[in-house]
């Protein structure tokens, strides 16, 4: 590993391009049930997957490298290079000081939610593995600086397990999981002992489970209707990094961070700030609650410390030292998407980490993430 | 108002005895639909419910653990045993005197603060007005009570104003309201709703959003069958500490709070990390998407410091950040007589919370915020008070 800037961002997206699944699958068995780009009349294209609509009728998501970040692209050629082509997104992260960018979709799913949705388990699979292929050979080729992570099929989870298996195998250094599966489609409750063979894949290849904002939009307060349309994207991305609370409260009251010790979790555009205070709250209602005499062998802050990390990119980081721990804390620019901190990564950065140690900095900025993805 | 201890609990729960809305209402025109308290038969075990439209409610009669001894919690079965602490005004002034604290803000206890459930207008607004009648009652049996009126949300907008402004000359110092509207009634931040926002704001009412308050994200997370009952309360509750972060930042890219710069919001019992989160995320948002060019001409962490309030009562990590949140913007709560309270031992917990912060942000938490907020007519003593840094003795 060489570092030339001190930086590794744990949450960037790559931008499928167009031809990504109708390359690598058979068009004959899946026809125009495979991700593609549909042009409407007006000249608009938008990604449709069986019949559904990704993207929110978009064709990418690429806010920070629109001419207007507030502007998601409405046909291809709007789309930046530097969201589809490796050797452009280089530039970027030289320009934004990004030694290596941990990588997550965009067309399935930000949190690699969208062919979860899809009834046929097949047809998943397929969409599942040709993104899955096309990352370690698009991106991690180009370049050792793009740390690829693979998506799974939701289900059977014998399925997920070896889909998990074969993709470190071919070079994932960690695994994208849509938290609520059960949100999706028809699968059993996330909570349950049914999802064990899952975690245990993870703990046995060591790699983390990364759980991204916004697998569930239902977890945030919808906007009103009729609201400019600008408005409600930036009242999603403030509603969307919260929304991890009820993801955090899930996996560790129903004690699937207790049952898998070496499990280690990201909680990926989770933020900062009301982490701290929800881990206080979790442990007073967990003793008010007198849980410690219903089988719990740690409370939720420790189940916390034990596993999991979060993520941030605007918060003030001096302020959650004492309490969350430097160790606990991963750093990310969230190329390309619109809350993105470029084209002013730098400066953010610093003016988020004033008074923050260079140890503690150094954590946070890269060591937590190099022991995480074994760089 | 004498201020004798120096701290104001901005969140309790007035109870109401069973003849409450029986006596304020007309049995000729709702017989039987109106709250009363029923004896129920189950197993040979009998206790008491409330009854409303003929429904008969799953909670207790009386939500006062506090008050009912060991083991902790208890809740009443029969109505014979709540205490009448809680629920009679002037009997409650002992209790107030006996946890040292000096006023409180009055929020519901069952049968509850909402009436839209039975979708029946007259009701509602008839339950409504009752509700704010016998609340309101209080105000005039002690100063040390600020009671909040609830609104009747089936009703036209006007009326609701009407209603409030009913409230407010009778006592009321704001008003209680869902952090979500009931389907299928417009958003909260809709125009619609403008009205009601427009009289709290011109009478100086803070509006209250309390706990979850309805927010449905939180109550979308699929049920699962492994949880035992205080599991599943665990797991709910803990996450009623971001709350605020899914409703503020609605209240400020709408364009409301843009639109009422003088009203005030506040969340109970939701924990102060939530603003936390909304002060950080979104001037992050504003900033970067350069909002101001979309209309909001003022930076959402003003917006905030201007208009929403926070409590705290067990935080004492949380406590450490009150410079980050806006240390006129937090206030502390009891949540008596509510499974939070540390009723009588407030003060041993304030002083636990609050230990090594200095006398001018004490006084700020425990009183002088309240006492700006509701415009209470206070007067502090010449010598020291336990709210000025004294631990209670």
């Amino acid at each position: 590993m060489q570092l030339k800037y001190g930086f590794i961002s744990v949450d960037d997206h790559v931008q499928e391009p167009p031809d990504l699944w109708t390359d690598r699958l058979s068009r004959s068995r899946w026809g125009a049930r495979l991700p593609h780009l549909e042009r409407a009349s007006d000249g608009a294209e938008r990604w449709v997957v069986d019949g559904k609509v990704l993207l929110g009728g978009a064709a990418g998501k690429a806010g920070a490298f629109m001419p207007d970040r507030n502007c998601e692209p409405t046909r291809w050629d709007e789309v930046p290079a530097a969201a589809y082509l490796p050797a452009e997104r280089l530039k970027v992260m030289d320009a934004a000081g990004v030694d290596y960018s941990v990588l997550y979709p965009t067309v399935a799913g930000l949190a690699g939610e969208a062919f979860g949705r899809i009834e046929d388990s097949e047809l998943e699979l397929a969409c599942v593995q040709a993104y899955n292929d096309w990352l370690i050979e698009y991106w991690a080729a180009a370049s050792e600086r793009f740390i690829p992570q693979c998506i799974v099929p939701l289900w059977p989870v014998e399925e997920a397990v070896k889909e998990i298996r074969r993709a470190v195998a071919l070079g994932h250094r960690g695994v994208v999981f849509p938290s609520l599966p059960m949100h999706l489609r028809n699968v059993p409750h996330i909570s349950g002992p049914e999802y064990d063979p899952l975690w245990a894949v993870c703990e046995e290849l060591d790699v983390p489970v990364c759980l991204h904002g916004g697998a569930s939009p239902e977890l945030q307060y919808p906007p009103t209707s009729g609201l400019n349309p600008r408005l409600a994207q930036a009242l999603d991305a403030v509603t969307r990094p919260v929304s991890n609370v009820f993801v955090l409260s899930l996996y560790s009251f129903s004690r699937v961070l207790l049952r898998h010790a070496r499990l280690r979790v990201v909680l990926a555009e989770s933020a900062l700030s009301w982490g701290m205070l929800y881990l206080e709250w979790a442990d007073h209602q967990f003793e008010h609650d007198g849980l410690a005499r219903e089988g719990y062998d740690l409370k939720p802050s420790e189940m916390f410390y034990r596993n999991c990390f979060f993520t941030s990119w605007f918060d003030q980081v001096a302020p959650f030292l004492s309490y969350v721990g430097a160790e606990h804390i991963l750093w990310s620019s969230k190329l390309p998407l619109a809350t993105s901190t470029w084209p002013r990564t730098r400066e953010t950065l610093e003016s988020c980490f004033r008074g923050v140690a260079p140890e503690a900095r150094e954590k946070v900025l890269w060591r937590n993430a190099a022991g995480l993805y074994r760089l | 108002m004498d201020l004798r201890y120096g701290l104001i609990s901005a969140d309790s729960h007035a109870a109401f005895a069973p003849g409450t809305y029986t006596t304020r209402m007309s049995s000729s025109k709702w017989g039987d639909l109106i709250p009363r308290v029923v004896e129920m038969k189950e197993d040979g075990i009998v206790y008491d419910r409330w009854s409303i439209y003929g429904k008969v409610s799953d909670g207790d009669v009386c939500n006062c653990p506090a008050l009912m001894g060991e083991p902790f919690p208890t809740f009443p079965k029969r109505w014979e045993e709540v205490p009448a602490t809680a629920h009679d005004p002037h009997e409650r002034l002992k209790a107030l005197d006996q946890d040292g604290i000096d006023a409180e803000v009055l929020f519901p206890n069952p049968p509850g603060g909402t009436f839209f459930e039975y979708r029946d207008r007259d009701f509602e607004l008839d339950v409504v007005r009752a509700y704010n009648d016998a609340l309101s009652d209080w105000a005039h049996a002690s100063d040390r009570y600020l009671p909040l009126a609830i609104i009747p949300y089936l009703s036209e907008p006007e009326t609701i104003a009407r209603e409030i402004e009913r409230a407010a000359s009778a006592g009321h110092r704001g008003i209680n309201c869902l952090g979500e509207m009931p389907a299928p009634l417009p958003h909260l931040t809709d125009p619609y709703w403008y009205p009601v926002w427009d009289v709290c704001q011109a009478l100086d009412l803070p509006v209250h959003i309390h706990g979850s308050a309805g927010v449905r994200a939180g109550a979308s997370v699929r049920k699962w069958s492994g949880y035992t009952p205080r599991q599943a309360h665990s797991a709910m509750t803990a996450t009623s500490a971001v709350t605020p972060a899914q409703v503020v930042p609605h209240l400020i890219f709408s364009g409301m709070t843009q639109r009422f710069p003088r009203l005030k919001i506040v969340f109970a019992e939701a924990g102060i990390g939530g603003l936390n989160y909304v002060l950080a995320a979104c001037d992050h948002e504003w900033e970067s998407r350069r909002l101001w060019t979309e209309g909001l001409t003022t930076r959402p962490s003003e917006t905030v410091r201007r208009q929403v309030y926070v409590n705290f009562w067990f935080e004492a990590e949380g406590i450490k950040l009150r410079h980050e949140i806006g240390i006129d913007n937090i206030m502390w709560e009891s949540d008596f007589p509510h499974v939070a309270s540390y009723y009588p031992r407030s003060w041993q917990e304030v002083n636990r919370v609050l230990e090594g912060v200095p006398a001018e942000d004490r006084r700020k938490l425990l009183y002088e915020n309240a006492i700006r907020l509701y415009r209470i007519d206070a007067t502090l003593p010449d010598k020291a008070i336990s709210g000025d840094a004294l631990p209670c003795s």
